[in-house]
């Protein structure tokens, strides 16, 4: 048998005390969700509910049009996210492959742009929005993030990185520029995309403050904003309002379950790449 | 298929030390024969592997033309020119298996996918990499990995197989096995094929013929046997062959050649005016040792093993030269003793210009 060490004992305690720690208030939002009112407020709490029922969800689905809003969420956010990631992958592919004057003071500029920060972009932002006549739909939440400057800086860097031969290899055996991008660049360069594409989604998935802003009827909100309007309707009802909250953390919460592998390998690569 | 290659000339942006543009290859013409092995030889900096991505497409040219049988392919793309390239590096698609590389050229021609797995297959046999089609080219070793470019370059029949230094990331084994093993895969896939390196022991074992480059000028171009025997100038003279010829510093006389620090005259004749300053080259096999009377007067130094042979190291006045001796032969230091040049193997050129005198 495997002998396990006093140190290994400790570091797997603290690990999963830490673990605890960090996974608690997702265990209890889902508990009180299932308590009923009166044990939700009861004293002292109880862990594990009387009666579990799912009648707070019932009111949540009731009172709001969550399955509405949820709908519009996936909807921003695939299609927020792979417009961005196909924008990144060609941004990026041309900044990195194609040569052309003026190629990198371009790009320069391009990333000097990240140092404007988002709050003063929003006022521009609303703006246009308004004068396109977009206020006030789905359109008006996705045109502004279908590209992203950080992204395409990160993968313009992976590409980089990619060496000379494989390029003209791919050219001797017969592939454009296009077929080369999609056949070589993009697989090799997947768990890049993999961890782009998740963070984009995720940050897609919870954007609140611009869609206040230019979202007005319940028809056309998300889930983050559904939730803020919901914590009105439900009053100081926490177990209605931790219904709600679950409601739009559980997507999330399985999307990084299966996806769990590919961030951390993607995250520790773009860092040992540095 | 036929190589024809006319005056051509690649300058590059950059400039050298004196502010001139680097010309990588200045006005080469030459001719390859369909069918045939040709070596790109010289030392970095020569314009040899300029010479090979201009011929593959990857590098636009400056000035001249590039004819594949009678079609002018000087500004074709390379994916337009039907040659296949082994680089230096493999360059394999790291994502791809063994099979996914070799059918890649196949499936951007949109040949079906049965047809592609099946043509690759037949060229893995020829290559003997049909053991490892589901690997990664990480799990191959490096003489694999490069069996699996060679492959891949092969399989859409390519009129024109080029090769960029494919022996020099090789150990020294695996260097010799690989090849013959070109060699062969070349006979029997019958593609004209053209190859770079800086090694001339690899060129001459197994080209038909070289192209001998020095600062993008090409020396000399022939029959692999015949630039041995009969080099152009004194660089190819220097460049070919191991041993290195031996190189003695002098004048022509009326009678011969005068080696410096002696009066004693090698009978040579040439059409070079008397006094002018000549290099006598001579093979280490065309120097002979005798005991005797006949030839020039020399020292012995040493006498050292290069594996099967015994080379002899002499002054001959203020020469040093090196010919093979007999593995008894009685090494006394300091003695002087007789040396003749044989006919073949034996060259003079002018000591300024290498230009070669006979």
């Amino acid at each position: 048998m495997k002998k396990i060490s006093a140190g290994r004992i400790i570091t797997y305690v603290l690990l999963a005390i830490g673990g605890f720690i960090m996974v608690f208030p997702f265990i209890w939002m889902l508990i009180s969700s299932l308590k009923t009112w009166a044990e939700c407020g009861s004293m002292p709490p109880t862990w594990w509910p009387h009666n579990p029922t799912l009648e707070n969800y019932i009111y949540a689905f009731k009172t709001a049009p969550f399955l509405k809003y949820f709908r519009n969420s996936v909807i921003v956010t695939i299609v927020c996210t792979a417009a961005t990631m196909f924008n990144t992958i060609l941004c990026a592919f041309t900044f990195s492959r194609l040569k052309f004057p003026g190629r990198d003071i371009i790009f320069s500029l391009m990333v000097s742009l990240m140092m404007i920060p988002y709050e003063m972009l929003i006022i521009t932002n609303y703006t246009t929005i308004v004068k396109m006549g977009l206020y006030d739909t789905l359109v008006a939440l996705i045109i502004p993030f279908t590209s992203s400057i950080f992204y395409t800086y990160i993968l313009r860097n992976f590409f980089l990185s990619i060496p000379d031969s494989l390029y003209y290899s791919a050219r001797v055996d017969g592939a454009s520029d296009w077929q080369y991008l999609w056949e070589v660049m993009v697989p090799i360069a997947k768990p890049s995309l993999v961890t782009i594409g998740l963070l984009d989604a995720l940050a897609c998935w919870n954007s609140f403050m611009w869609s206040i802003l230019v979202v007005g009827s319940v028809d056309n909100r998300t889930l983050p904003f559904g939730l803020f309007a919901f914590t009105d309707q439900a009053g100081v009802r926490f177990e209605r309002l931790m219904a709600g909250s679950s409601i739009v953390v559980i997507p999330v919460i399985i999307l990084f379950l299966f996806c769990r592998k590919q961030i951390v390998t993607g995250v520790s690569k773009g860092g040992m790449k540095g | 298929m036929k190589v024809t290659i006319k005056n051509l000339t690649k300058k590059f942006a950059s400039r050298d030390k004196n502010g001139e543009p680097v010309i990588a290859v200045n006005n080469l013409t030459a001719e390859f024969e369909s069918g045939k092995l040709i070596a790109l030889l010289g030392p970095s900096g020569c314009g040899k592997s300029t010479m090979l991505n201009m011929l593959s497409g990857i590098l636009p040219v400056t000035s001249g033309k590039i004819y594949f049988d009678d079609t002018d392919v000087t500004d074709l793309t390379p994916d337009k020119r039907e040659v296949g390239l082994v680089f230096q590096n493999y360059a394999l698609y790291p994502h791809m298996t063994v099979l996914q590389n070799i059918c890649f050229p196949l499936k951007i021609k949109k040949v079906p996918k049965d047809e592609r797995i099946a043509r690759a297959k037949k060229i893995a046999r020829m290559v003997h990499i049909d053991e490892y089609l589901n690997r990664l080219p990480k799990e191959l070793s490096g003489g694999q990995q490069q069996r699996v470019a060679i492959a891949r370059a092969l399989v859409k029949n390519p009129k024109l197989l080029l090769l960029d230094e494919p022996l020099s990331n090789l150990d020294a084994k695996l260097r010799l096995e690989m090849r013959e093993e070109i060699r062969r895969i070349q006979r029997e896939s019958g593609v004209t094929t053209v190859f770079v390196t800086h090694d001339q022991e690899e060129a001459t074992s197994i080209s038909d013929y070289i192209v001998l480059m020095k600062l993008g000028v090409m020396q000399q171009f022939s029959a692999t046997r015949d630039i041995y025997n009969n080099p152009a100038n004194l660089f190819v003279a220097d460049f070919i062959g191991n041993p290195t010829i031996n190189q003695l510093h002098g004048e022509y006389t009326s009678s011969g050649f005068k080696p410096d620090g002696t009066d004693e005259i090698i009978p040579i004749k040439a059409d070079v005016a008397e006094g002018t300053r000549t290099i006598l080259a001579a093979r280490a096999e065309s120097v002979t040792f005798n005991k005797g009377e006949n030839g020039i007067s020399a020292k012995v130094n040493d006498m050292y093993s290069s594996g099967k042979d015994w080379l002899l190291n002499i002054d001959i006045g203020n020469n040093n030269l090196r010919g093979y001796c007999d593995a008894d032969y009685e090494l006394i230091p300091d003695e002087i003793i007789k040396v003749q040049f044989k006919d073949k193997g034996v060259f003079l050129f002018d000591e300024k210009s290498g230009e070669r005198y006979c």
